[in-house]
């Protein structure tokens, strides 16, 4: 299960944030969001470490916590997407499948001409998008 | 999948954009016109650059990013690639293309330039290319758009040499 994805810009401030737990824990989600930063800096600065063919969007596993695992992208704009998950056994394709729905519903957000470069995504309709594509995940 | 706006609309909204900035807002200020269409510009090439680069790995350094913009973006954008790249290899790119399509429906007023023509710098011939040059800041911004997208800070100027021809100069800010 998804339990938390964000969009982090590209001097990393945060453009959305969502978590799809019903416990009171989006402290400690965003927590996991904002130390998966450093690691994503660290992977791109030095690209030989990493699994991933060179400069690939996704950045695979970045970290596994005791509960969860947390995946990264970052596109050539600079623009980070994470996904928080429970699931232990996670099947790459699904989350670049879903990595890749979520970029396109990014892009259409920020595509729209009332969108401030580099402000906070306020769009209902790509939070709509966005629990849609959560809910999906792993179904295939 | 992509839906498609037929291209006499974007002529005509760019000569509108051009007629109303130049013409009507700013009309004794052509400085001030001109920054006003590179911004739209600009937001445009920021929007169109998060589209456009979506399936394809980071660009490691910026002559890779330049050359995207010469072959898919251009292709994307004009339907053709940008004819000819110069570099001095430290941070100005020369784009150079034949055809520039935003440029292939311009005529100069042959009222203004005939009889004048032994002489290049006449008042008529520079007023001709002044016209001509406010519908270039259009797409200037639409590469520095992109471009700052893409983490590269630059200045972005156009040159038109003989009518359809027109080349752009990117200029990388160390």
């Amino acid at each position: 299960m998804i339990v938390c994805v964000a969009v982090v810009g590209h001097q990393n401030n945060p453009l959305y944030i969502q978590s799809f737990t019903d416990a009171d824990d989006a402290l400690k989600l965003h927590h996991i969001v904002h130390c998966s930063l450093d690691v994503i800096e660290e992977r791109v600065n030095n690209p030989k470490k990493s699994g991933t063919t060179l400069n690939e969007a996704f950045l695979g596993l970045l970290y596994p916590t005791l509960n969860y695992k947390v995946y990264g992208y970052l596109t050539n704009t600079k623009v980070k997407f994470i996904l928080v998950t429970t699931d232990l056994d996670v099947r790459d394709t699904d989350v670049r499948t879903f990595f890749r729905k979520f970029h396109a519903a990014y892009v259409d957000a920020v595509s729209n001409p009332f969108h401030v470069p580099g402000k906070r995504i306020t769009s209902r309709n790509f939070a709509q998008t966005v629990s849609n594509i959560v809910g999906s995940y792993g179904l295939n | 999948m992509g839906r498609e706006v037929a291209e006499s609309c974007v002529d005509t909204m760019l000569m509108e954009m051009v007629a109303m900035y130049s013409g009507r807002f700013y009309a004794n200020k052509p400085e001030l016109a001109a920054r006003r269409i590179e911004a739209i510009g600009y937001q445009v090439g920021h929007q169109l650059s998060e589209r456009y680069t979506m399936e394809r790995p980071r660009f490691s350094d910026h002559l890779e990013a330049i050359k995207f913009i010469c072959k898919d973006f251009w292709s994307e954008v004009f339907k053709k690639q940008i004819d000819n790249l110069k570099t001095n290899h430290r941070g100005t790119f020369v784009l150079q293309d034949n055809k520039f399509r935003w440029l292939s429906r311009v005529s100069i007023d042959p009222s203004s330039t005939s009889g004048e023509t032994e002489d290049p710098s006449t008042p008529g011939e520079s007023k001709a290319a002044q016209a001509v040059s406010m519908y270039l800041y259009f797409p200037c911004g639409i590469i520095r758009g992109v471009l700052s997208n893409l983490g590269i800070p630059c200045a972005v100027s156009a040159d038109i040499s003989s009518l359809p021809t027109c080349s752009f100069v990117i200029r990388v800010k160390a």
